[in-house]
């Protein structure tokens, strides 16, 4: 009995390894260890010594660990932390407006019906397959003439511009579910319609602005050629303008510590995806699906 | 009375919550399409001109006929484009599928493959730089260790591989939104319709082909869209890593309607580039609804 059941084992245990759920597993998990192997990479570089890393041949495994870069990179490099503001004030500024403005939008597009609905709504979509430099020169010489370059607002404008699309899609899908009877009893009972708004409509569309508002972030913050062009002095770039000019004009500035600059700017957008995932996910599934 | 004063009221509201949308859209999307327009019938060196000179179509004659630089980008775009669509499709496709099947870990390996999304793509650049750089580069050296020493080159500074270099990266970031459609349209697929194949006796390879890709056809029209949009907006990865080098190798449309715009501070020729741009987006996005239009395929 005992003989037969361990021959029977040695097929089955095989056959378990082997099985199709284990077999997809272990696939997924090879795709998913090389997509992960980039920053992971950029992690262990920032964390290693000068000497260890411009040593030949290079080898994977760090001899010593050190904070260094870190430290350097925080405490000594007076344009990196101006980087950091640069860019919170610009996303965070582009999100706020593109919050209240898609907000505001997404109720007209969802709830309301007027003449060229459609076609101005199909207009403000069309933002998103018009190749961007066609709106750069245009903006970069009225700003050239305005002389908006080099300052905030000089972003944040254009930036906004091509954040709201996203935005509202989003909203205009939330605010279209919402039953018309909640506007109209609103209504009646004496209630303005930008109260009814503010204190019926925004509640409920909690989920979309928090989609609004991480999707637009995450766009913003990447941002590079609005960026690099429009910001043609060094103290208004933003981090992912400012850490090339970095790499390009200080040659000594070593890879650990751009690792590490790298590292440090990719952690805001790294908390607000993990705090908000759930939300980017079916706001971009969403707005993809139906743009 | 009343009713046409809330009437007007109404109007005027809805006046007011259009208003901010139609500020930027105007102003910063339409207005500038338009100009850009204008500009590309003219001749036009910001820095020097005062009013753009009007030349008519000649321009768009000069770059389409003449400019070789210009037939360059275009090749560059379109070996780009090709090369990027196909390898950015079919991974995230296998991709979404496999995970599909999976039972467990499903949240974590989502996780891991919409990282890439939110990493800013110069960033990504530089990684990608440092990693394929010739000799501390880790994959270089991962080549040299498994004997394929003949094949630890300069990716980025040789012609021949610089181009597709450069798309390995942009794919590694594109990757996670194509995912995010084929999983939603995956999750819209029945069980019991692939059930069914399977008790008419269909293997797993079979279901996957008649059964899960035929229904997965709106979804594919969608991601190929979003991948053709953003196969020719490649501006950020050549600029940072080869500055459309080494020569031309890596020169884009977009790239090089930048260039002219902002180096040669000529605005006329890099407007006549980008409406040529998207004039090739609009077409192949009519192309793409053609070949994959639902015909038969139901969704999900």
């Amino acid at each position: 009995m005992g003989m037969s059941s361990l021959a029977l084992n040695g097929p089955t245990i095989v056959k378990a390894i082997f099985s199709r759920q284990n077999l997809i597993f272990f696939i997924v998990l090879l795709f998913a260890i090389i997509f992960l192997f980039p920053p992971v990479w950029m992690l262990i570089t920032s964390i290693r010594t000068t000497q260890d890393l411009y040593k030949y041949p290079p080898s994977i495994i760090p001899k010593t660990l050190t904070a260094e870069n870190y430290i350097y990179v925080l405490t000594k490099m007076r344009g990196f932390s101006r980087y950091v503001v640069n860019s919170l004030i610009v996303t965070i500024s582009t999100v706020i407006i593109v919050l209240i403005a898609s907000a505001m939008g997404g109720y007209a597009f969802g709830m309301r019906r007027f003449l060229g609905q459609n076609f101005l709504f199909m207009l403000v979509l069309g933002v998103l397959t018009v190749p961007y430099i066609m709106y750069l020169i245009p903006v970069f010489l009225m700003e050239y003439y305005i002389g908006l370059r080099n300052t905030w607002l000089g972003l944040i404008l254009p930036y906004v511009a091509l954040n709201l699309p996203w935005g509202l899609l989003i909203m205009r899908g939330a605010f279209s579910t919402i039953p018309t009877d909640i506007r109209d009893a609103a209504i009646i009972d004496g209630c303005h319609e930008f109260q009814m708004w503010y204190r019926v409509l925004i509640p409920i569309n909690k989920p979309a602005l928090a989609a609004t508002t991480i999707i637009t972030f995450v766009f913003a913050w990447q941002e590079y050629m609005f960026a690099s062009t429009l910001m043609s002095r060094n103290e208004w770039q933003t981090l992912p303008v400012g850490i090339v000019w970095l790499r390009d004009e200080l040659q000594t500035l070593v890879m650990g510590r751009i690792g590490a600059t790298i590292i440090i700017s990719i952690i805001p957008v790294l908390i607000l995806f993990f705090a908000f995932r759930r939300f980017f996910i079916e706001g971009l599934s969403e707005g993809m699906l139906k743009g | 009375m009343g009713a046409l004063r809330r009437k007007v009221a109404e109007k005027l509201n809805l006046l007011v919550f259009l208003l901010p949308t139609l500020f930027f859209v105007i102003v910063f999307i339409a207005f500038p399409v338009v100009f850009s327009g204008f500009l590309s019938l003219t001749e036009f060196n910001y820095a020097e001109d005062a009013v753009p000179k009007f030349i008519g179509l000649a321009g768009y004659w000069e770059r389409l006929i003449k400019d070789t630089f210009f037939h360059t980008a275009l090749v560059n775009q379109m070996k780009f484009g090709i090369s990027y669509f196909t390898i950015t499709f079919i991974v995230s496709l296998l991709v979404a599928i496999l995970i599909n099947e999976l039972n467990q870990g499903v949240q974590i390996f989502q996780v891991i493959f919409y990282l890439p999304m939110i990493i800013p793509l110069s960033l990504v650049g530089i990684t990608f730089a440092w990693i394929l750089s010739p000799d501390v580069g880790i994959f270089n050296q991962l080549l040299r260790s498994i004997g394929l020493k003949k094949f630890a080159i300069n990716w980025y500074g040789y012609p021949g591989t610089a181009l597709y270099a450069l798309v390995v990266a942009r794919s590694w970031k594109m990757i996670g939104f194509t995912l995010i459609i084929f999983l939603a349209g995956l999750q819209g697929i029945s069980r019991s319709l692939r059930e069914a194949a399977r008790v008419d006796g269909a293997n797993f390879f079979q279901e996957i082909f008649f059964v899960v890709i035929p229904n997965l056809k709106p979804y594919m029209l969608v991601s190929g869209i979003w991948i053709l949009i953003n196969s020719l907006k490649v501006f950020d990865l050549p600029q940072v890593v080869t500055q459309g080098g080494p020569g031309i190798a890596t020169l884009t449309l977009y790239l090089y309607s930048w260039k002219l715009a902002f180096e040669r501070l000529d605005m006329g020729e890099a407007s006549q580039v980008a409406y040529i741009t998207a004039a090739i987006i609009l077409i192949l996005a009519w192309v793409l609804n053609r070949v994959f239009k639902p015909e038969t395929a139901q969704r999900g």
